[in-house]
């Protein structure tokens, strides 16, 4: 079963216009949603949850669409928003006991064991949180309810690189079920090519490409090319390129290059970047 | 199914209402030594009647109103528990003021029955008038927008009592002349149909006013 089915959505505000996005999460797996600030990643998640409501198109979270009792399918979601709004009053233990009573799965020992092992205080208000313990408590709710499904959005911002860590190899032994899927957005696009098993590029509300990463990766390369080369590729079979003065950088199918020419692997990164800012489809 | 709701609420009201209690502790001090002046007694009831208001405003700060979107609550259990936490507290706060009419009178020595039924009517009537009509101005408007279409109605509603104090010589006799039961449902009803408009306008707005 797929964990998260997007058919055509659409959602228009003033400035903004999430146009006809359409994804899928397998069950098991891991999504990565990468775009650039304002490309519309926080509002596809606030959408798949309702929190606001779509213009058009449909959505099915773990097989149910999301217009009918979004509140008992939420009980198997668990969800990091990019501000988590734990009231600045509250502590982690009484969060624990508020969370007690809002979800039926809810684990005390679960949310016990991943608050030590993220260090977090159990007396301190949330208010003097800072950002990386605000999102770490978020992550912390987020895993003790026996979800079925995380939808964590910008969940690892603020975190150090040691914390990022951990929380990347709680994500991935998360994911060992495979009932167990993540949809997580970042911009930080090294976080996302470590963990995830798909990709998906979002820009300006668009959606560029959603692919497996592995196939991305195998299926592209880098390419290096002077300006005025003579062994250099057709610009039909470039999917974006770069002209600097040093020359011309550009990203292509791998069985497209020119027998000799030498190439280097792309990473995920690199083709987010051109993909955003290079000339590309 | 709202016992987390209720428990988070709780705890802020601990936190953050700390004044609210001072106060109603130093009012009700106030009117045991004050004969004539029913503001002491009023007054803590406005307050009680806002406390969702308040919590409402909080929530916001804190961006709980879009969080508890991801929680399994559905939006009726979210404006209910508001509505029944504000009922529990301003229910407490009436039963003591309650109380105190009843010691005040006695002090002075002139409990007289009527007397005392018209005076916690009007503090009951009070109490539910204001928080009746704070909540769906929040649900339909968001927090800043609402809170000054309450202030405004509030302002109705006083212009209104002085009118009618002006008509019948005193708000008392306001009470008397309409009778005290009509009085009482009058507020309950009204604050029956505060809940059920305020759920209606949270069920068509979205997460996060």
């Amino acid at each position: 079963m797929n964990a998260l089915e997007i058919k055509n959505l659409t959602k228009s505000f003033d400035d903004f216009k999430l146009d006809n996005l359409n994804l899928t999460l397998p069950g098991g797996c891991i999504m990565g949603l990468i775009g650039e600030n304002g490309a519309g990643k926080s509002t596809v998640i606030k959408l798949i949850l309702d929190i606001i409501h779509k213009d058009g198109g449909s959505i099915t979270i773990l097989g149910k669409n999301n217009e009918e009792n979004i509140n008992i399918t939420k009980e198997d979601v668990g969800v990091v928003l990019d501000e988590v709004g734990i009231p600045e009053c509250l502590n982690t233990e009484q969060v624990g006991k508020i969370m007690r009573y809002t979800f039926k799965n809810w684990n005390d020992k679960e949310y016990d064991k991943i608050i030590k092992k993220l260090s977090l205080p159990k007396n301190k208000p949330f208010g003097e949180f800072s950002r990386g313990m605000k999102m770490k408590l978020g992550i912390a709710i987020a895993m003790s309810h026996n979800s079925k499904l995380l939808l964590l959005d910008e969940a690892t911002n603020g975190l150090d690189p040691v914390v990022r860590d951990e929380v990347i190899d709680m994500f991935i032994d998360y994911t060992r079920d495979e009932n167990h899927s993540i949809l997580i957005s970042s911009h930080i696009v090294s976080d996302l090519e470590k963990i995830c098993d798909y990709i998906a590029f979002l820009h300006k509300g668009k959606l560029l490409l959603c692919e497996e990463k592995d196939r991305l990766l195998s299926e592209y390369c880098m390419i290096h090319y002077s300006i005025d080369q003579a062994d250099r590729p057709d610009d039909k079979y470039i999917k974006f390129k770069k002209i600097s003065p040093y020359g011309i950088e550009a990203v292509i199918k791998r069985n497209m290059v020119p027998h000799g020419m030498s190439v280097s692997p792309v990473s995920i990164e690199e083709l987010f970047v051109f993909m955003v800012k290079g000339d590309g489809e | 199914m709202m016992k987390g709701l209720f428990l988070k609420d709780y705890y802020m009201m601990i936190k953050y209402c700390k004044s609210f209690l001072i106060i109603l502790i130093g009012f009700t001090f106030l009117s045991l030594l004050s004969k004539d002046n029913l503001f002491f007694l009023f007054y803590p009831c406005m307050i009680s009647a806002m406390l969702p208001v308040t919590l409402l405003g909080y929530d916001e700060k804190s961006k709980w109103n879009e969080y508890v979107g991801t929680l399994p609550y559905k939006k009726t259990i979210i404006v209910n528990e508001k509505y029944l936490f504000g009922l529990c507290v301003q229910l407490g706060v009436f039963i003591l003021i309650a109380i105190i009419c009843a010691v005040r009178m006695n002090i002075s020595s002139n409990f007289v029955w009527k007397d005392y039924m018209v005076l916690i009517s009007m503090v009951f009537v009070l109490s539910f008038i204001s928080s009746s009509i704070s909540q769906p101005f929040i649900y339909k408007f968001g927090v800043e927008k609402g809170r000054i279409a309450y202030y405004i109605l509030i302002g109705v509603v006083c212009a209104g009592s002085a009118l009618a104090s002006t008509i019948y010589g005193s708000i008392s006799n306001v009470f008397v002349n309409f009778g005290l039961p009509v009085m009482c449902v009058g507020s309950v009803l009204l604050y029956v149909l505060s809940w059920y408009l305020s759920v209606r306008f949270y069920n068509k707005r979205e997460y996060g006013f």
